[in-house]
């Protein structure tokens, strides 16, 4: 599906968790044919002096109404603009951008890692892997109970595992100690949250098959094939898929405003070749 | 002023200019649409506020014999079935980069002109200067690399670009299907860097023109910018003009502290055409305090914010340049592109704005072909350098050693 340029009308907002927003527009151009992972590029009314579009992860979409919702925490004066826009008010969208999660078609159980708002990246990837019959936990970290995602807006499928960080909710300590519990269990794992959860999962997820004795069987197609970055088939051939966060121009690819260091030594575009890339195309230990 | 207006509106008497308006580069500049002014002019309908003249429409650079008369129509409702005259030549020294209308879109911020795919239709575009090239590829500058500020942004992209062979390899063969020309921006450490990009670039089909960046940092001259400095800004022109026959525009820095004999320096060194401006250097702190935003820390400001700043240069740069120059700062609508051409720039570059409505440069041109048309021109050159001073040769204007 290409991007346009659409105009979606406001239809709820609502404050889900202290300073945290869950807002639901109706765009059925950009419902039909998104995938999990991909993401809008949201522009905040003329008279609003902000210059810049915000992307938003999709967070659900429903193909049935042509309802998409973003979830977002209140950070700056964009974020806040939005707060206050009231059901009927339109806004410009642009969409579907960016490169979808892949999910393996032999893949059973899908380990999902959201550290705080990265729910909202891996939110939609929960729904459509149900949908397709699949089995999610969905691994959730968070500083306190008071952050903590409501699972009454999560698919009753999907097992929710909670960490906190002061232990007043669940698991005391960090997200990434539950993974390996499950490190077996998965078959792939995609995660979205803040820059040092995702390295720490991606250091985990290197060396997985080692550990496991897991034997790569029959024939690999295209064994031979160098993967390329950015590729579908990098991300589907990868155990842990993450979703990467930049401060954003175009989220075209025009200006090269959200570049993260791949392990080529190329910039890759978050908005282009990613938001979603596999943990071991990303240069983690280089510092950008 | 609003007096004398009045008692010379006299019924079927052309009006008299009040001055003549300083538009000799805008008069080289405007290609003449050749059919249109041979042809029998349609009847032209003016509004009252045309035809009593304020001077602006009797300063067209082709002004035609009918276009100081009075006709008699009904005025307004047949504006659209008025063809207004658009196009213009950035190059008229060389006549080789003639544009079907004065909006562009500005390095760095359309990418190579494919990036926004169906979104916007290039074709109806002035032109397209491309991202930032260099003969070697480069990285960029570390990350985060852009951020919001009061009514505009901060970037240190850095330059990041496959090279020029890439650039020529991947992107030409594109840009030789679209009638919009593309202007190819080069940048470089050194003259013999810019050299090189553009004797390569020279003779490219789908390259149209080079657009200097020179504000790199000279690696020769201890890293000083070519663009503060005359000496260094005319000799990088001096050296690409002498290895290329595209058309050369030069895009000057805001940051220099008179802008007008780095100006000079360039036209002498045989630039076609002038852009301006670039951003202005600033930096952003990081939220939590402890460490500048940027990972280049400086960073380049550009957006509303900046449009006073790029009228202020563009009007020092008209009133001592002769050839043709195109403005660049914090265009978001259509009042933006009429002040910069009323400060004497022929065309201008949208940027910062393509960000939040990539159709807007495609929009602008319509607008600003009714505009035209609802003041009774025949063409946008009618706006251009209204706002000049009246006497070109007074020290205000021309004269480097006075700085109010």
């Amino acid at each position: 599906v290409t991007m346009r340029l659409v105009s979606a009308e406001l239809v709820d907002s609502r404050e889900i968790l202290p300073g945290q927003w869950l807002q639901a527009f109706h765009a059925p151009a950009l419902a039909s044919g998104t995938r999990a992972g991909q993401f809008i590029h949201v522009r905040a009314g003329d008279w609003s002096g902000l210059v810049l579009r915000r992307p938003f992860s999709f967070n659900t979409v429903d193909l049935g109404t042509g309802i998409i919702t973003i979830h977002f925490r209140t950070v700056g004066r964009g974020t806040e603009w939005f707060t206050r826009l009231r059901a009927g008010d339109t806004l410009d969208m642009l969409g579907p951008l960016g490169r979808p999660f892949e999910v393996d078609s032999r893949s059973r159980h899908l380990l999902l890692v959201a550290g705080g708002l990265g729910i909202a990246g891996v939110r939609m990837l929960a729904d459509e892997a149900i949908r397709d019959g699949r089995q999610v936990v969905l691994l959730f970290g968070a500083a306190s109970a008071r952050d903590v995602y409501p699972s009454s807006l999560l698919p009753d499928e999907v097992e929710y595992v909670v960490a906190t960080d002061d232990g007043s909710l669940g698991h005391h300590g960090f997200v990434t100690d539950l993974v390996p519990a499950y490190e077996a269990w998965a078959d792939q794992a995609f995660a979205c949250g803040p820059g040092p959860m995702l390295r720490a999962l991606a250091r985990l997820a290197t060396g997985r098959r080692e550990r496991l004795g897991v034997a790569k069987l029959g024939r690999k197609r295209g064994g031979g094939r160098p993967i390329q970055i950015g590729s579908p088939r990098a991300r589907r051939k990868a155990f842990l898929q993450v979703s990467m966060e930049q401060n954003m121009g175009c989220a075209v690819g025009a200006c090269l405003g959200c570049v993260v260091m791949s392990v080529t030594g190329t910039p890759q575009r978050v908005c282009r070749e990613g938001p979603v890339f596999a943990s071991d195309e990303i240069a983690w230990e280089s510092g950008w | 002023v609003k007096a004398r207006r009045r008692v010379v509106t006299t019924p079927g008497r052309a009006v008299k200019p009040k001055r003549t308006p300083t538009i000799r580069r805008a008069k080289s500049a405007i290609v003449p649409a050749t059919p249109a002014s041979t042809a029998p002019r349609p009847t032209v309908p003016r509004s009252p506020a045309a035809g009593t003249g304020t001077g602006s429409s009797s300063g067209a650079a082709i002004s035609s014999p009918g276009s100081t008369g009075r006709a008699s129509g009904t005025g307004g409702s047949t504006r659209s079935d008025r063809t207004v005259d658009l196009s213009v030549d950035l190059a008229p020294r060389r006549g080789g980069l003639v544009l079907a209308n004065p909006i562009l879109v500005a390095s760095g911020t359309f990418g190579y002109g494919i990036e926004y795919g169906d979104v916007v239709d290039v074709e109806r575009l002035g032109a397209i200067c491309c991202k930032g090239t260099t003969l070697k590829p480069r990285v960029g500058n570390m990350t985060p690399r852009v951020t919001e500020t009061p009514a505009g942004m901060l970037n240190s992209i850095g330059l990041q670009n496959p090279g020029v062979d890439a650039v020529i390899e991947r992107y030409a063969p594109i840009w030789q299907r679209w009638q919009t020309p593309v202007i190819v921006n080069v940048a470089g450490e050194s003259i013999a860097d810019y050299a090189e990009v553009a004797r390569r670039l020279d003779g490219v089909p789908g390259v149209a023109a080079i657009e200097l960046n020179i504000s790199c940092p000279n690696v020769g001259k201890g890293g000083l910018q070519f663009a503060i400095d005359a000496d260094a800004a005319g000799a990088v022109t001096a050296a690409v003009r002498r290895v290329t026959d595209l058309p050369v525009l030069v895009k000057l820095s805001p940051n220099v502290a008179d802008i007008r004999p780095i100006a000079r320096a360039i036209e002498d060194a045989g630039a076609d055409a002038l852009t301006a401006i670039n951003t202005l250097s600033g930096i952003a702190v990081a939220p939590d305090r402890r460490r500048p935003l940027l990972g280049n820390v400086f960073g380049g400001v550009s957006g509303p914010a900046v449009k006073p700043i790029a009228l202020r240069v563009v009007y020092e740069v008209c009133q001592v340049v002769d050839i043709p120059v195109v403005a660049i700062g914090g265009v978001t609508e259509l009042a933006d592109v009429l002040d910069f051409l009323a400060v004497g720039a022929v065309a201008v570059q949208v940027g910062t704005a393509v960000f939040a409505d990539p159709t807007l440069p495609v929009r602008l041109v319509g607008e600003l072909s009714s505009a035209a048309a609802a003041a009774g021109h025949d063409s946008y050159a009618s706006f251009i350098g209204t706002a000049l001073p009246r006497q070109p040769g007074t020290p205000s204007a021309k004269g480097v050693e006075y700085r109010p």
